[in-house]
This record gives structure tokens, C-alpha cells and sequence, in this order.
């Protein structure tokens, strides 16, 4: 049973930070719930206040400027899949959206709640590392912008202040005749490995690769070792390669093993998923649509 | 899960052996450790441990008992408490091993089988096996540092 809880709901994100800086560790900024609420249920969570963020005006909406995708931090994973503007221009975010948890989860859901709690089996993460994202924090005092890399600090924990707020997440366009893919395999609703690729390619010549991993360890992070293998090689030598680029990135995923699978397991998926991803990326970026099915549908 | 680790420190074996009965001086190695009471000397204990992964955290009153004192060469112990906020069950069987590399240095193999059950174990078997490898580590430096100079 939830406990009970009193409710604050600011409208401006400075007065939500002067809640959090007012309240301390007693309080937590609430969006979609989906996260905090099942915490909260179980008692492995207790807050005296929490802090709806959903009314705020300025962390809403999502636009796109300069190439570049701009989401507010309460945008729903629904928001996210529905959208004509990420879909026509940034569909692995769509697609991705679109295979988070359930539909009742991505109908509330928020990615900036998603980035925030910062649960190591989540899918957001990862694909927006190979976007090169970054979030934009604001507090009372101020505002910055920092590379989604650096936001994640480990389980459970990102770098956030004490009285800041994930206000939006910014996602570069990709280069040209580049296609990212998200592929991910799970056993439970939480998947046990998710693997990002994005492909700069023309015809027969991979130019870039940029690679990142998620699930099988506390953070998601790029693979950067792998993506110097893959990258400027012609088609065959990056197929070639592939064996050898999976057994990299497995190790360097550093695998736990938990409820999800043993560690060489995971690590073993990392692998095959990278070969998937790569294969459907790199198809998508020499502008062979490949079908539905080979287009990273978030399954593997 | 099953963590594992050694230390290597220029004490004699019997030095280290003797630290390993003082009490307070262990239990500071112990992250998040506190509040130790004795209830049979070289026995039993009480203890609570605090730890704290994000915004979770953790406060588990632990029952402590030696299972094997084999002087100076082994000593295994068994801890176990429950988190009634969380209702969680902690267990775990801590084996210290000393070996005399010489006259003047001791290898301290430390071996943890630790058990989580209940809610925390299910929601986060991932996080808790790497926050158990790094206790584990946080407690071999702490007892080199606390045993004087460190060789590996």
C-alpha cells in the first residue's frame, strides 16, 4: 500500500527547486511515477513530500531546432513514439519509445524520470548515448547542460544537486547517411541486455560506428574500443570483424550476474545483439529500408 | 553471490590474529557498521549495518557468531539480520584465512557468501552484487590500512 504522502505541485521549475533545497532528502520530484510509485509501494522508498513536477509549463513539449531534437524532461514515452517529428527524424528514439516496459508505463512515463532513477535495466539511456545527448539542469541559481555520459553516475544515482532538476534532454541530429538502432532481449518486462548502434555508411563503406550497452551493468555506457574496430572499413572487413568486435564489447559491458542472467550470458547476448544492430543500421543507412521486422523493433 | 579478495600486510600472523579479536578496531573496517555490542565474548555480537545505494537505503540489525576460531590460521563467521522497513533478509558467512608469507608478512584471504532475500533482493540482485564485491574490497583496505603498511 502506498503511504501516505503530502503533495506539492509547483508551476515553475525554480520554485520546485526551492521545494527540494526546503525539504532535503525528505521530499522527491514526482512525474510519471512509474518508478517511484512501485518503490514507494513495497517500502523500499519512504518520502514525507513529493514534488509534481507535471504542471510545469517549461518542462514540457518537444521541438525540433536546428537538426537537433529538444524533449522536455515530462515528455511520456508515448509522447515520444506518437510524435511525427521523432518519428520522420529520429525514428530509433520512436521505435525505442514504443518498446519501453508496457503501454500503461509509456502512456505516464516520463524519460526524464526514466534518466533520473536511473534503473539499470532501462532502455532510454543507451540509445540516446549513441545520440550523443545531453540533459539541460536547472536549479535556483542557475543552469547547465551536460553530456548524458556524464549524467549517469551509477545505479540508482545520477549528478544531479540536491535541489536540481532535469529540465530537458538535447539530442543531436545524426551525420549524414547515419541510422541508429536499438535492439534489447529480456526474459522478464525488464530486459536483460540492450545494445545501441548507430552506422555512418554509404554503399560497401562503414565510415563511423558508435556503440553503447545497457542492462548488464550499473550504467549504461559507449563501447568506444568496439566502435574504433568497426569503424572505417569497408563492408566485409567490418563483417569480419564483428566476431571480434562482440567478444570485446562483452567484456567490456562488465556483466553482472543477476535475476536477469549470469554475467557470460549477458555478455554472450551483447555480442549477437551488436551483430543485429550493426546489420540493421548499416542497412537503414545506405537507405535500404530494411522491413519492419529488421528494423530494430526493440526486439531481439 | 560468493566475493572474494586477499591483502597482503608486513604484520606477523599472530599480530593480525590478535586484531582480528579486537572488536572495535575490526568493526571500523566494516562499511556502514555500528552500534556493536558483545554478548558472549568471542562468541556472539550484535551489530547494525547502515548502507545506502542512490536513494535506497538500508538499516539491518545483524546477529553475529563465530562458527570456527582456529588460532592463528582461520576464522569464519556467520551475520544475519533482517530490514524490517524493507523486509529483506541478510545473510552472510564471512571466512578470513591467514597465511604467514614470512616471518613479518600475513595474506589475508577474505571469502563472503552474502544472501539477500525478500524485496531488495528481487528488485535489485544486480546492484546488490556489485555493492557486495565493493563492501567486501572497502573491507580488506580497510584492515590493511588499519594493520599498517601495505605490500600488494
Amino acid at each position: 500500500m502506498l503511504p501516505p504522502f503530502a503533495l506539492e505541485e509547483p508551476t515553475s521549475v525554480h520554485e520546485a527547486s526551492a521545494l527540494l533545497a526546503r525539504y532535503g532528502e525528505t521530499a522527491r520530484l514526482y512525474a510519471g511515477g512509474t518508478e517511484l510509485l512501485l518503490a514507494m509501494k513495497e517500502g523500499l522508498l519512504r518520502y514525507e513530500r513529493l514534488i509534481n513536477i507535471k504542471l510545469i509549463p517549461e518542462l514540457a513539449g518537444l521541438a525540433l531546432a536546428d537538426g537537433a531534437l529538444h524533449v522536455g524532461a515530462t515528455t511520456t514515452h508515448r509522447g515520444l513514439e506518437r510524435s511525427a517529428v521523432v518519428r520522420a527524424h529520429f525514428p530509433a528514439l520512436a521505435e525505442m519509445a514504443a518498446h519501453v516496459a508496457n503501454v500503461r508505463v509509456r502512456e505516464v512515463g516520463t524519460l526524464g524520470g526514466n534518466l533520473c532513477f536511473a534503473e539499470p535495466h532501462a532502455d532510454p539511456g543507451t540509445l540516446l548515448l549513441v545520440h550523443d545527448a545531453s540533459v539541460a539542469l536547472a536549479q535556483q541559481g542557475g543552469a547547465r547542460t551536460l553530456a548524458l555520459a556524464q549524467f549517469f553516475v551509477g545505479p540508482f544515482e545520477v549528478a544531479l544537486a540536491d535541489d536540481e532538476i532535469l529540465t530537458a534532454i538535447q539530442v543531436p541530429a545524426l551525420p549524414a547517411h547515419t541510422a541508429a538502432v536499438y535492439v534489447k532481449y529480456g526474459l522478464l518486462e525488464r530486459p536483460s541486455v540492450g545494445v545501441a548502434v548507430a552506422v555512418t555508411a554509404l554503399p560497401n563503406q562503414v565510415q563511423a560506428v558508435r556503440v553503447a550497452v545497457g542492462c548488464v551493468s550499473p550504467t549504461p555506457r559507449r563501447l568506444w574500443d568496439v566502435e574504433g574496430l568497426l569503424s572505417s572499413k569497408e563492408v566485409p572487413a567490418v563483417r569480419a570483424t564483428l566476431d571480434t568486435a562482440g567478444a570485446l564489447a562483452g567484456s567490456a559491458a562488465d556483466a553482472v550476474t543477476d535475476l536477469h542472467g549470469s554475467a557470460e550470458y549477458k555478455a554472450y547476448l551483447v555480442g549477437v545483439l551488436l551483430r543485429r544492430a550493426f546489420e540493421q543500421a548499416y542497412q537503414q543507412a545506405i537507405g535500404e529500408t530494411p522491413s519492419d521486422a529488421a528494423r530494430g523493433r526493440g526486439t531481439a | 553471490m560468493r566475493c572474494e579478495t586477499q591483502v597482503t600486510v608486513q604484520v606477523p600472523r599472530q599480530s593480525v590474529w590478535d586484531f582480528l579479536w579486537d572488536v572495535p578496531r575490526l568493526t571500523a573496517c566494516v562499511p556502514g557498521c555500528e552500534e556493536v555490542q558483545e554478548i558472549v565474548p568471542n562468541t556472539r555480537y550484535q551489530a547494525v549495518v547502515r548502507d545506502k545505494v542512490g536513494p535506497f537505503t538500508l538499516r539491518v540489525p545483524l546477529a553475529v557468531e563465530v562458527l570456527e576460531a582456529t588460532a592463528p590460521v582461520r576464522l569464519r563467521a556467520r551475520a544475519q539480520g533482517r530490514d524490517a522497513a524493507v523486509q529483506s533478509l541478510v545473510k552472510v558467512e564471512l571466512t578470513l584465512v591467514l597465511v604467514e608469507t614470512s616471518a613479518q608478512t600475513t595474506t589475508l584471504q577474505v571469502g563472503a557468501d552474502v544472501t539477500v532475500l525478500g524485496k531488495l533482493g528481487t528488485l535489485g540482485h544486480g546492484v546488490i552484487v556489485r555493492r557486495g564485491e565493493a563492501i567486501v574490497t572497502q573491507f580488506a583496505s580497510a584492515l590493511q590500512a588499519a594493520l599498517g603498511q601495505e605490500v600488494t
